[in-house]
């Protein structure tokens, strides 16, 4: 019948089981951990990448007048053309799928009263924008020389201007 | 408990080597969760690109033989868009080594960066 010698082989058992188990959990969890960098490399990332599309998009194509397109798009208020070109730059990607980045056009300016607006020059790319989305700010300073088209409240009628093109960039 | 013998005593001291050593291993792992955390903060932080893009305005704003009311383009909207203090001062055409130039004085802070610089232009 029942007798309580090798009390202590019973006792060594259970615990090399929980040992065991506990090295399982361990091994397991550590996989998907959730490093504290996770949370601004990619940040970091889409902020360097608006960043270098604008400079470039900012970059004369010859030496004629010196304007770059993104003079020319401002001065023509063509924030929806603005927003699908610089797009196209971002998610190019080389012999790869297009990335999937959506983006929004906004212009801070002057008014005459001195006051800074800041205008949306183009709708979200992303028709279900919450506006909740994980989004960078990048911009670019920009001189115009005569007044951008759609902005009537531009501080006087001549120019030049100094004007900032902001962009909101973000992953969907 | 069995009795006690001496046998195996190297065993027991490498076995103890190895868990020293994994010990050191699990540091490593440990500190690896942090890998670009700080550089990724740091590149956050510091506004490189926003100070090239406001040498480029002032540039512009030179080249385009200071306008009117530019200058305080800049300065107000960096205040309130880039909540960045700026402010930049253009001298008249000296001579530099040979070549007329443009004292330039450019001063921005955004409360973390403190950045200034003098240059002929």
């Amino acid at each position: 019948m029942v007798n309580d010698a090798g009390q202590l082989y019973t006792m060594e058992g259970v615990a090399a089981g929980l040992i065991m188990l506990l090295t399982a959990y361990i091994v397991i969890s550590t996989t998907s951990i959730y490093t504290t960098g996770d949370t601004h490399i990619p940040d970091m990332q889409l902020e360097q990448l608006g960043s270098d599309v604008l400079a470039m998009m900012d970059t004369p194509d010859g030496d004629g007048d010196g304007r770059s397109r993104l003079t020319e798009l401002i001065g023509a208020g063509k924030g929806e053309m603005l927003r699908n070109e610089f797009l196209a730059n971002c998610n190019m990607r080389t012999e790869d799928p297009d990335d999937n980045l959506q983006a929004q056009v906004f212009l801070s300016y002057r008014r005459t009263d001195g006051s800074v607006n800041t205008t949306p020059l183009s709708s979200p790319s992303d028709p279900g924008f919450t506006g909740r989305e994980n989004t960078v700010r990048v911009t670019r300073w920009v001189q115009l020389t005569g007044k951008p088209s759609g902005i009537l409240d531009i501080r006087n009628n001549t120019g030049p201007y100094a004007v900032l093109v902001e962009v909101l960039l973000w992953r969907a | 408990m069995a009795r006690m013998n001496e046998e195996g005593q190297w065993i027991v001291l490498m076995g103890l080597l190895v868990a020293v050593a994994l010990f050191f291993l699990a540091l490593i792992v440990n500190q690896s969760a942090l890998v670009g955390q700080t550089t990724a903060e740091g590149v956050l932080e510091f506004p490189k690109n926003d100070i090239r893009d406001l040498r480029e305005a002032v540039f512009d704003y030179v080249d385009g033989g200071c306008p009117n009311g530019v200058q305080e383009d800049i300065v107000e909207i960096s205040l309130e868009r880039k909540n960045a203090v700026v402010n930049f001062t253009v001298g008249e055409r000296r001579d530099v080594s040979g070549r007329e130039l443009r004292p330039v004085e450019i001063h921005y802070n955004n409360g973390v960066t403190e950045y200034d610089e003098t240059m002929y232009y």
